[in-house]
């Protein structure tokens, strides 16, 4: 008995004995110190920086996030702001202006209607912290500014679905960031098309069908996040094509007039082109 | 007379003192599918694990007559899990938090259609908050019991599946309680070895991309006294997807792991490496575990937990480590109390890092 209890109590001393790394060289995430360290402050990229990215990223980045949820640094504002909770649909993630009525802080907080308080499995967020975010929501959820892109053309890109992805299921929404601000009175039927392949799965064969009726919806301004949707029963198993021009007149301009660069060719006056499948609409 | 014979076995066999968790398996010499539905273990206790966990477990055994086995007729089996838990966390310069939670309620339904061969397994996680499926599969039963196969969605097999999903090893993984994924797993079982190899969209449940696929396979060998196994993950289904137009890559698990008994002291390790691509800069990561389960006497275990993590094997001073202590008492079948401390310790910078977590739990099981 002796031994065996030696033998926990060394376990034990060795797990106490031990300690975290010395943090040297290093910011409060653990990441080496670059320049000056990035206190918290209601911005976006301030909370990337110190929330999202060593925090949440954790779980909710890449293809494998839950729900489809990324919070990674390209992901996050069009995530967020102005779009709806997958679990909770009637609430925005972030709602500009009222973090109360945003289930990101309900989630936080642990008082959401569904599921575990976040970080899950972590202690919660320190409440100061919390506030910062609230704080950013409050003062209207706006993207960083040197996350946007000026005086160039706009690159674009899909945060939901993503290019080529299969979907089990219809999308809820079609979202798509802007590198900076669109001038979205170009956005019309004319400069922005959403077709089926007709169901070979090719498109410029011909046979493709055109998807009308559906709603845009601005999400912000700056960045420009649109989403397109229509109803769930419109969506019918096939390969999609969503195209916003370039290249081509009616183009989608962005504020400073020049034609956006969808292609990301470094140059205005290419198309953005998004393709995926719906493959059950069950 | 089944269950009476039963009964007489694990009178015979019983020794085990907690709720069903990798341990009682390396104190008894079993692997997981002796006492879980689930080869892999987890979730739906078969008739076995049912009546361990009335007889086996329990400081006192309740007479209820019959034990409860879960089985509405041969066709159809039910379960479930509570946990609820009161905790109080202090972090350093911050207030201390004081909070009741349902950790997780589930409910588990196996519909045996046909009966040692064909199983439709579901467990919903009823709450906290709404209802979210976690596993949902068929499993076919080959060659004897010798191999299944599986389909659905399902926790995916990765070292040792701890009860705990906040140990470095279930977080840094992503392999947990909370990430199911769906796919297809094959399974191998024989008298000393235990093999599963999945191949699932690795989405953690979510849509499948086009680009890539995860791959898990889990070896290992099992005696009486001791096991020693292997596990390997490959995911390459977020690559080249990243939403801001940075270029991700792949995810490279691996890891070795083992048990071991001496006496009424179940010992478990894991350690595994894990190659990150899909972060922006990539990291290689290190995370380890070292568990002692001592056996005070029937109804109560002692669990010290050590564990380390190393976020990035390229940046010094930066490793973490946690260190757990936990009495777990089980006074009547159905009932068991956890009462544990958990010491974070981190860099000096973080508060989050160097928290200290008091919780007290309760576990409801049937």
């Amino acid at each position: 008995m002796r031994i065996r209890f030696l033998s926990m109590l060394s376990l034990a001393g060795v797990a106490l004995a031990s300690c975290g790394g010395s943090g040297e060289g290093l910011d409060e995430n653990g990441r080496p110190l670059t320049d000056e360290p990035t206190p918290l402050v209601p911005e976006l990229q301030s909370i990337q920086d110190n929330v999202f990215t060593p925090i949440c990223t954790g779980c909710h980045a890449g293809s494998s996030a839950p729900l489809g949820f990324r919070l990674d640094a390209g992901s996050s504002f069009s995530m967020l702001v102005n779009t709806a909770s997958v679990e909770v649909p009637s609430l925005k993630r972030v709602l500009p202006g009222n973090p109360d009525q945003s289930y990101l802080i309900q989630k936080l907080e642990g008082h959401a209607a569904v599921g575990a308080q976040m970080p899950l499995g972590q202690p919660p967020l320190p409440q100061a912290t919390i506030n910062v975010i609230r704080q950013w929501i409050t003062d209207g959820a706006q993207q960083s500014v040197t996350a946007l892109q000026s005086g160039a053309a706009l690159q674009l890109h899909a945060t939901t679905p993503l290019d080529g992805e299969m979907l089990q299921r219809p999308p809820r929404e079609i979202l798509i960031q802007a590198s900076g601000e669109l001038d979205v009175t170009s956005l019309n039927a004319a400069s922005l098309s959403l077709k089926r392949s007709g169901g070979d799965g090719t498109f410029g064969d011909g046979n493709e069908v055109a998807v009308d009726r559906v709603s845009i919806s601005v999400h912000s301004f700056q960045p420009t996040v649109i989403a397109l949707s229509q109803p769930r029963e419109k969506w019918v198993p096939d390969t999609y094509q969503l195209v916003l021009a370039g290249n081509s007149s009616p183009a989608v301009l962005g504020r400073n007039g020049m034609p956006i660069d969808g292609a990301a060719l470094g140059m205005s006056g290419s198309d953005f082109t998004l393709q995926f499948t719906v493959e059950a609409t069950q | 007379v089944r269950l009476r014979l039963l009964l007489a076995m694990l009178c015979l066999s019983a020794c085990g003192t907690a709720l069903a968790e990798p341990y009682l398996a390396v104190q008894q010499g079993l692997k997981c599918m002796a006492c879980h539905v689930n080869p892999t273990g987890g979730g739906m206790r078969n008739t076995f694990g049912q009546i361990w966990g009335q007889t086996a477990m329990p400081e006192k055994r309740i007479d209820t007559g019959d034990p409860w086995t879960g089985e509405i007729n041969r066709f159809l089996a039910i379960g479930g899990n509570l946990r609820a838990s009161g905790s109080y966390t202090d972090t350093p310069n911050q207030p201390s938090i004081t909070a009741f939670d349902v950790d997780k309620a589930s409910v588990f339904i196996d519909v045996r259609a046909i009966p040692d061969r064909l199983s439709l397994y579901i467990d919903q996680r009823v709450a906290p908050g709404g209802s979210i499926n976690s596993e949902a599969y068929a499993r076919l039963w080959l060659a004897g019991q010798r191999y299944y196969v599986k389909a659905g969605q399902f926790f995916l097999p990765f070292g040792i599946r701890l009860q705990d999903d906040t140990a470095f090893t279930r977080q840094v993984t992503g392999i947990n309680f909370a990430t199911p994924d769906r796919g297809v797993e094959i399974g191998y079982e024989s008298p000393l070895w235990t093999a599963q190899l999945a191949i699932s969209n690795g989405t953690a449940g979510g849509p499948a991309t086009p680009d890539g696929k995860q791959y898990s396979l889990r070896v290992e060998r099992v005696t009486p006294r001791w096991r020693a196994g292997a596990s390997f993950n490959f995911n390459d289904s977020s690559e080249g997807t990243d939403a801001g137009g940075v270029t991700l890559g792949k995810r490279q698990m691996q890891g070795v792991f083992a048990g071991l008994r001496t006496g009424p002291i179940a010992w478990l390790a894991e350690a595994d490496y894990i190659i990150d691509d899909t972060l922006v800069p990539n990291r290689d990561q290190i995370v380890g575990l070292v568990e002692a389960n001592w056996r005070i006497r029937q109804g109560q275990n002692l669990k010290i937990t050590a564990e380390y993590f190393d976020p990035d094997t390229d940046v010094s001073n930066d490793y973490r480590d946690r260190f757990s202590l936990v009495w777990e008492y089980t006074p009547i079948q159905f009932a068991q109390l956890r009462v544990g401390v958990r010491n974070y310790d981190g860099i000096p910078q973080n508060d989050t890092q160097n928290q200290r977590l008091v919780f007290m739990q309760v576990n409801g099981y049937f």
